[in-house]
């Protein structure tokens, strides 16, 4: 096989948006536990829930992907809440195995009905662009795809903003930073833990939406991607949201690039062992447990 | 343990085995022998979450690891069903030391997800290391199990090996949990400072519960395989790890004889149970979050609290 | 008499801060020595540090004459060196008797071939022990609980049950990091007298505390600390009086000090 410049180009940036959006999913995981120190098993099927709910609003509005987008986004970040009220509020930040096995409990429920409901069959995506896409040199990239990674991008544009300068995201940081200190000076651990469920919520909507139209939905396919974005917020620190954006990029295109060159098969369990070797040489993950920095 | 308890534990292992002899219904004896195939994974997954504390997803990743073993003891190496069990221990337990040295050394977050990852991988292996595996097609058509000249045919002549397994493993479960090391794992999961504090260092007995508990799991998985007669990549569907997990939660995670009896009425209930396997599976699903929140220690865990108010009302 | 514990140029920091910054003492074999000093002294590092809790950045650690620089907690606790915590520590779910069974586990000769074999020796040290345990029961007064999970008792019944553990395997010295913060004054003076009792039967202790009265009655020698360096060290009556003590822990000057004690009597 030759390797052009161009094939080469074309891996990169489809790694970079695949990245992109495990960032998204790696964000939400990290955020939770920055927040509540839990781990959410249940994050893949937000995801999964969002490439539904963009599959069943797209032939409703008439394949208008924006709308729709929308809807899927709002949709989800009103599951996580209702999630949050029903469940999380319920757990203490020092019951781990506790909160694991709640959210696992979620996550079968989950998954399974939709899994009863809409069966396994894989669904494919159609929207208003079709496959059509844009041409740059040699490289053909559909419109999904740009609009999946800038959508991505604009996320996480705004999830910056909202951390670093709104008082929502000041107090999320707060309270991941030193929840003590947050509680005396009145920051109210639950709104922030709700807050903080909705927009992990909303942004694995997000993914999941811009998932849809890339590849075939089925109602297993946050499992997978779930595990992956557990080795992403390990290798970039528990509660570290630059370190697990940085770590899902970084996957996204070694894992393109590896899917160029090897088998399947390698490319997923890239992601692991890299993971388990980071974990064995640095046990804080490569960078520092979460203060949330964002700057 | 008392003289009353040991009797009842004997009648009712007497009682498990006279089950071939009151039913020659393979659908019973198979639901039977998965109960108590079930119930030592779920015991073995008891000794190192219930006792030493720590959530090990990896139990799934032995259980995988020894179904293959055991079928290819056979299947490929020319062995018996007997060494193909003990392989798949064998393995298990050094694949155990191999990944627990490190992994136990991280904190407790990070090796909940080490030991999920681990069972993944070992999915990701069988489904993919077509050369030793034979990857999605499995390894079909193992063999009934033989020994001196008598062929394990039927359904009711692998009961009875596995009722063996179960009464052995079980035994050594129980000897293990009520001896000084059970009480030492126990006392690493209350309070792992305070054992340092006195001169006890806590790794290598997590190392063992570690490596213990894989070996079980990992010869029960290999005597499944048999009963199932083929072993592929189904093997590691997440689903056994799900019915170990509610096993020892609904039993008591803790509490060797509520896990030993949740395993073993908890394998009738998939058959009490039978609607379309989605909905088998959200029942579970719900029984899990519902018991994290009424129920957390289990059965026996509402027992012993129950008589903790009454030791405590006396003493005051 | 010689030092069972000497500790010389401890030195630790974080981020920056000293938290120890070059401590030199030693505890002298049969002594009831106390540490104290104003809250970010130092006291509590000094005890993790030398318990190997903690990594020391410099000094050394010196148990009955052999070096422990650097040992890890738990064979520094088989050396002969047993500490309790400020957050009491027991086994909360297990029995009384299996706290001090347990506390006593690593040090008697049985091992886990001899429980599987049911030995002679397993036998013998499982009677030692219990033979012990059920005399400090009695010393600290718990004898109705013996068989009592001890997650039933009080705060300060569980802190004399930490103090019983400890003492388990006839350590060369026992460190008690705040034994009577947060436990109630007629409790205090039940383990004054406890601890008074130990140490005349030939026990070493090292106590950390706050309450100056509770050193005072016990400890033949005080040491000071204050922010990581050794204040003063003394008797209990030169402490008292020595006006780097009253200004780090009071404020005050020897004559402010006076005159409060006129005013309060």
């Amino acid at each position: 096989m030759t390797i052009t410049g161009t094939y080469l180009l074309q891996l990169t940036l489809n790694g970079i948006t695949l990245g992109l959006l495990y960032a998204l999913i790696a964000v939400g995981l990290s955020l939770i536990f920055g927040v509540m120190e839990i781990i959410n098993f249940a994050h893949g099927e937000f995801l999964m829930l969002g490439a539904f709910a963009m599959a069943f609003a797209l032939p409703v509005i008439g394949l208008l992907y924006w709308p729709a987008l929308a809807v899927s986004i709002v949709a989800i970040a009103l599951f996580g809440l209702v999630v949050y009220e029903l469940l999380l509020s319920r757990l203490r930040p020092d019951e781990f195995e506790r909160s694991i096995l709640v959210t696992l409990g979620l996550s079968i429920i989950v998954m399974h009905l939709v899994q009863y409901f809409f069966t396994a069959n894989p669904r494919l995506v159609d929207t208003q662009f079709g496959f059509e896409g844009v041409e740059i040199g040699a490289i053909r990239i559909t419109w999904t795809r740009v609009i999946a990674a800038a959508v991505a991008a604009a996320a996480f544009a705004g999830l910056y903003v909202v951390l670093r300068h709104t008082q929502f995201g000041r107090a999320m940081r707060a309270i991941a930073q030193n929840r003590e200190a947050a509680l005396m000076i009145g920051i109210r651990p639950r709104t922030v833990a709700r807050n903080a469920v909705v927009l992990a919520a909303g942004l694995c909507g997000l993914a999941g939406a811009a998932i849809a139209p890339i590849q075939l939905v089925t109602p297993y396919m946050g499992q997978f991607l779930i595990f992956k974005a557990f080795a992403l917020v390990i290798i970039g620190g528990l509660g570290n949201i630059p370190g697990a954006v940085a770590a899902a990029v970084g996957l996204g295109l070694i894992e393109s690039w590896i899917g160029g060159f090897f088998t399947v098969a390698w490319q997923e369990a890239a992601v692991f062992i890299i993971m388990i070797g980071v974990l064995f040489v640095r046990p804080d993950g490569l960078f520092k447990r979460g203060s949330m920095r964002v700057g | 343990m008392s003289r009353m308890k040991l009797v009842l534990a004997l009648l009712a292992a007497l009682a498990f085995a006279a089950l071939p002899l009151l039913t020659s219904s393979n659908y019973i004896l198979g639901v039977g022998l998965s109960a108590l195939i079930f119930t030592v994974a779920a015991a073995a997954l008891n000794l190192i979450y219930g006792f030493t504390g720590l959530l090990s997803f990896a139990q799934l990743g032995f259980w995988g690891i020894g179904g293959y073993a055991s079928a290819l003891t056979v299947m490929t190496f020319g062995g018996n069903f007997w060494w193909g069990v003990v392989w798949a221990a064998l393995i298990n337990a050094v694949v155990a030391i191999v990944v627990g040295y490190p992994t136990l050394r991280t904190n407790r977050h990070a090796f909940v997800i080490v030991t999920l990852t681990f069972a993944l991988l070992v999915t990701l292996i069988a489904r993919d290391w077509v050369e030793l595996t034979r990857g999605p097609m499995g390894i079909a058509n193992l063999p009934a199990p033989s020994a001196f000249g008598h062929r394990f045919a039927s359904t009711g002549d692998f009961y009875w090996i596995a009722w063996a397994f179960s009464v052995v493993m079980l035994a050594f479960l129980y000897a293990l949990c009520s001896s000084r090391i059970g009480r030492t794992l126990v006392a690493i999961k209350q309070n792992e400072p305070l054992v340092r504090a006195q001169g006890i260092s806590p790794m290598p007995y997590k190392l063992a519960a570690f490596a213990i508990s894989a070996a079980i799991t990992g010869a029960a998985g290999g005597v499944f395989v048999f009963h199932l007669g083929i072993v592929d990549p189904l093997i590691l569907d997440f689903y056994y790890m799900q019915t170990f997990l509610i096993i020892v939660i609904i039993g008591g995670a803790g509490s060797f004889w509520g896990v030993v009896v949740s395993g073993v009425a908890l394998s009738a209930l998939p058959e009490v149970l039978r609607f379309s396997a989605d909905f088998r599976m959200v029942i579970y699903g719900v029984i899990l979050v519902l018991a994290m929140f009424v129920m957390p220690s289990g059965v026996a865990g509402w027992l012993r609290e129950r008589r903790l108010t009454r030791t405590r009302e006396a003493l005051q | 008499m010689s030092a069972i514990l000497e500790v010389s140029g401890l030195r630790k920091a974080y981020a920056g801060v000293h938290a120890l910054d070059g401590v030199s003492f030693a505890v002298e074999a049969g002594s009831v020595t106390g540490l104290i000093g104003p809250n970010g002294s130092g006291k509590s590092t000094a005890i993790d540090c030398i318990s190997g809790f903690q990594k020391l950045d410099g000094g050394t650690v010196a148990l009955a004459g052999h070096d422990v620089t650097g040992r890890p907690a738990h064979l520094i606790a088989r050396a002969g060196l047993m500490r309790t915590f400020q957050t009491v520590r027991v086994y909360e779910r297990l029995s009384l008797l299996d706290n001090l069974a347990i506390a006593n586990q690593q040090f008697d000769p049985a091992t886990w071939i001899d429980e599987f074999l049911r030995t002679k020796r397993y036998r013998e040290a499982i009677e030692a022990s219990e033979q012990r345990a059920r005399e400090l029961v009695e010393l600290i007064g718990l004898k109705r609980y013996y068989e009592a999970e001890a997650g039933i008792l009080s705060y300060g019944q569980k802190k004399l049950v930490a103090l019983a553990s400890a003492l388990m395997p006839s350590p060369k010295i026992v460190v008690l990091d705040e034994p009577v913060a947060g436990v109630n004054p007629s409790r205090i003076r039940e383990i004054e007298v406890a601890l008074q009792q130990l140490n005349q039967a030939g026990e070493t202790f090292l106590i950390v505390e706050h309450n100056v009265e509770f050193i005072t009655n016990l400890c033949h020698h005080v040491i000071v600390l204050d922010q990581g360096c050794k204040l003063a060290e003394g008797s209990a009556a030169e402490i008292h009086t020595d006006p780097r003590v009253l200004e780090a822990y009071l404020g005050m000057t020897p004559e402010m000090a006076a005159a409060e004690m006129r005013g309060a009597a």
